[in-house]
Order: C-alpha cells, then structure tokens, then sequence
C-alpha cells in the first residue's frame, strides 16, 4: 500500500442543526488522484475546508503524515505543504499575474524573506517555470482581473504548481473549460502527480473525473457512501441514481 | 502673501504624509481605516510634548510622534483587527470616539480642550528651521522619505503580501500569509507614519488642540485618498493637494462674494466628488479599467 500523507479520521461538521459532514474516513496516499463526488450539498467543500483549517471540526481528526493538524490555522497548514484551490478561484485580481504567483512562492509574512538574493533569484525563476507550464508567460505583467476565463483558471492552477506542495487539495479546476483548454488542464495535473504530487479534486465533470482519478470517495448529505476505483463507483446505480437524481436513474 | 503660500504648501506637505500612510492601509492592505487622525493627534501631543519638555528638534521629536503612534496602534488596533468589513469601520468609530475622549479629558498630556500652546520653535541639529521656508523643506525632505519608505515596502514581498489579503484574505492565507501579523504590521508602518504628521503639524502650528483630530479630519485624510487613487503612490499627494489648495484657490476668485465662499465650496466639492465616483472610481491617480 502506498504511504499516506493526509488522513480524515470520523471527521464531522454541524452548522447548527444541519449535519454537514458526518464521520467521513478518507486516506490520501502518495501520487494517488482522490476525487469526491456527489451532488450539491454533499460537503465536499466542507471537507476541504476542514483539512485546511478554515473550519473547525465538530468531531474528528485530520493527520498529515500521521501528525494531527486540527485546530491550526489555515496559513501554518498551507506552510506545512496543503495547497488549495477555491471554486470561485479567489485570485488576488488588482495584482498583476506575475505578483499572483510570486505571492504564492513567499512564504514569511514578515518585511522580508529569507534566504537573501540566491533565494529570491530562485523563487523568481519557480514563478516564471509555473507561468511558462500554464501558458500565462505573455500575459504576466496583467492585471488577474483583465484575464479570460480560461486564463483564470490557469492563473489559479500557477499559483499552487509554484508553491512546491506535495498534496494540492482542487475545488472544481477545470469547470467551464473548453475541450482544448481542459486537456491541457488535465496534462499538466497528470505530469504532477507523475512527479509525485497527491491530487485529491471536487468534480462535477465526469470525463474529468475520469481522467483523472485513481480512486473516487462518493459523498452524499454529508456522509460517504463509497470509495473505490471509478470504473466500480461510476457504475454503481445506486451512486449515479444519487448522482444524477433519482427521475434518471432508470434512463 | 509669500507666508501663506508657504503655510498652505506646509500643511499640503504634512495631509499628503498623512493621506500616503493611510493608504498602506487602506489602498494596500484593505484596511478600512477610520480613526486615522486619532494616530495623526498621538504624533501631534507626543511631538510637541518632547519639544515642550525635553528638546524642539524636528528630527527628534517625529521619531518620538512616530514611535509613540506605531506603538500605541498596537493596543488600540489588535482588537479591532479581529473584526472585517462593516465591522471594522464601526470598531474605527468606537476608537475614534475614545480617542476623542481620550485627549478632551486627559489635561496633563494634552492639555485638554485648551489644547498645547507655546510649542517652542522647531529646530534641527540646534539650527533655527521654523521660518516657513526652511520648515517648507523640512516637510518636503520628510514627505520624500515616508514615501521612499512606502514605495520600497509596497514593492517588496511585503507589499505584495499586503495587497493579496487585501484583494483576497482567504486566499493569502491558503498560501501561508499570516493575515493578523500582516494586518499589525500594516497599522503600526502607517500609524508610524501619520505620527511623523501629526509632529510636524503641531510644530507649524504651535498650537494644537482636540478639534485638529476629530472624525472630520478622519474623513478629510479618506477623502484624500479616495480622491487621489487608492493603492498608488501619487494618489494621496494629489487628494491631499486638490483637498486643501482648492479652497485656497477660490478665496481667489473675484467673483465670488466672501461670504459665499463656502456654499461655493461644497458646491464644486459634492459636484467633483460625485462626478469622479461615476466615471473614475479608481480616483485621479487609480489604474482605470478592470471589471
């Protein structure tokens, strides 16, 4: 079995009344795409959110490397190597492109960086090889806000491929892409985990979700019902009944 | 009429000090900052009380208005930091009120209502620099050096890290920004810097009371800001300049009954303002375009 770098132990959110996350068990192994599917409502955001600290747990744990990280903030998460992505991408849209990225290669929040002029050389040429992957060299003197939506996209995929995390935690990367840009999304994130990073991704794409993901843990109202290969979990009529709403499953 | 030319310049140099430390706040960090003339005031009474009892070197006296302002930032701000948006403004306003209150009541370090008079003349290295030539380019040397200091922090991965929680705080911190350090660190470089304001300000005028750092002048320093461009450099002098030499300007113009000077004001004013808002909401200085 592979190694396991992050792991979800009974983890539960509540908001209230609502249960939105309900003793989920999941291990993310070493250069193993994990993708969580379900419909809307599923809390497959919620989970994310859980592992990187922008929500507390009612219950549960989450271990990276075995070590419980629960209760620590989402930015000594982020230094300790989870690298995320937001649905809405999030971009630092006043900045320009380049500033985007470099911000995501800086990691002390104080007047300066270590590592003096060896170190900033370095970082500079990481942003300018995560710009280069993603096909935003021409335009990173822009500002994020004058992107297309497709360049977006990229921007937000640039920003975690500089970072050098070894596990990428995606919220919907590829939505709303068209067929040539989404294969070119899909290359770059195969060529990562080829270098050995742990992709677990929220999709709602299933050609994506192909593509892509060794495993599938399939999630509904908060808790999860299956975890498998997609070729059993796809095919599951019950899971696609859920899927899909239950008027379609007999089609 | 070379004097009040010369005054006008000096209090034009010392807002646009005042306007370019707000926008590290505002402008660059996103903080919302509404109690600004509360730190331009604690610069005023710590300056004019070292010059009053230890010394009046100009030099001497900012790092004091400074050091005071910055530090003191820290425990008037680090609650108000935990709070975002609307809330913060509202926290601001609090700070502003207490502030207020603060100086009104305590008679042994501000003189209260009565204010600080007879602040001795200001001085540097023991040479006289209180005509309003010489304290024309004392100002201006210090208006050079807090944006100096500004540009290079702006332009560092400090500056970027500010502008990513200002643009996206949830974002900066899934790439490891810490957002209260940064946040902290923001207010105590721009209180810092309108202390070095408020020093000279009490030093051009020799007397300062409760009534120079009221929400008024809070509001004054964020219309300069807003008016000039948010996020640039440029911005903060061109509010700060627009804001004080145009009254100036139309005292000017013979048409204009004396009287009448002040509805004409706030006339061009409100017009300028709601004009710029509709077709340049960046401000004079702001980056146009973008959705």
């Amino acid at each position: 079995m592979s190694n396991v770098l992050l792991s979800v132990r009974g983890l539960s959110k509540n908001f209230g009344g609502l249960a939105a996350v309900q003793s989920v068990d999941m291990d993310l192994q070493e250069g193993v795409v994990t993708a969580l599917a379900g419909p809307n409502g599923a809390g497959k955001t919620t989970i994310f959110n859980l592992m990187t600290g922008n929500l507390v747990a009612s219950a549960g744990d989450v271990l990276l490397h075995g070590k419980s990280i629960i209760g620590k903030k989402p930015h000594r998460i982020a230094q300790m190597g989870i690298a995320r992505s937001f649905q809405d991408l999030r971009l630092f849209t006043h900045m320009s492109v380049r500033d985007n990225v470099l911000v995501a290669v800086e990691p002390e929040s104080w007047f300066w960086q270590p590592g003096g002029k060896a170190a900033w050389h370095k970082r500079l040429e990481t942003v300018e090889k995560a710009l280069e992957r993603t096909g935003l060299s021409a335009m990173a003197d822009k500002r994020a806000v004058d992107l297309s939506y497709a360049e977006t996209k990229f921007l937000s995929l640039a920003r975690i491929l500089a970072t050098g995390s070894k596990i990428w935690l995606l919220d919907e990367p590829a939505s709303g892409l068209d067929l040539n840009s989404r294969n070119r999304f899909i290359n770059i994130l195969r060529e990562a985990t080829a270098d050995g990073v742990t992709i677990c991704l929220i999709e709602h794409n299933l050609d994506v979700m192909t593509q892509l993901a060794d495993r599938i843990a399939f999630l509904d109202q908060g808790k999860k019902l299956a975890e498998d290969v997609p070729e059993k979990v796809l095919r599951d009529p019950e899971l696609i009944a859920i899927y899909f709403g239950k008027s379609q499953s007999g089609n | 009429m070379i004097n009040y030319i010369l005054n006008l310049l000096t209090l034009a140099t010392i807002y646009s000090i005042a306007a370019a430390s707000l926008n590290v706040l505002v402008g660059y960090a996103g903080i919302f900052s509404i109690a600004h003339a509360i730190f331009f005031g604690l610069g005023a009474y710590a300056g004019a009380q070292f010059a009053l009892l230890i010394v009046p070197d100009v030099l001497l006296a900012s790092l004091i208005g400074a050091v005071v302002s910055g530090a003191l930032s820290l425990l008037l701000a680090l609650p108000a930091l935990r709070v975002r948006g609307e809330y913060f403004v509202a926290a601001g306003l609090g700070l502003q009120m207490v502030g207020i209150t603060i100086f009104s009541e305590a008679h042994s370090l501000t003189g209260g209502h009565g204010g600080l008079v007879g602040i001795p003349a200001a001085t540097l290295f023991g040479f006289d620099v209180s005509s309003p030539g010489a304290f024309l380019i004392v100002c201006l040397v210090a208006l050079l050096l807090s944006l100096a200091v500004i540009q290079i922090l702006m332009r560092s991965s400090f500056g970027r890290a500010l502008m990513s929680i200002r643009d996206n705080e949830s974002a900066a911190e899934s790439f490891g920004k810490n957002v209260p350090l940064l946040k902290t660190l923001a207010m105590v470089v721009g209180c810092a810097i309108v202390g070095v304001a408020g020093t000279l300000f009490a030093f051009n005028l020799a007397f300062i009371n409760v009534e120079s750092f009221t929400l008024e002048q809070s509001i004054l320093m964020l219309a300069m800001v807003v008016i000039g461009g948010v996020g640039t450099l440029s911005g903060p002098l061109i509010g700060a300049v627009f804001l004080l030499i145009l009254p100036a300007i139309l005292t000017f113009i013979p048409f204009i009954p004396p009287t009448e000077i002040g509805t004409v004001q706030q006339f061009i004013y409100g017009s300028l303002m709601a004009v710029l808002m509709i077709f340049k909401p960046s401000g004079i200085a702001g980056k146009t375009g973008g959705k």
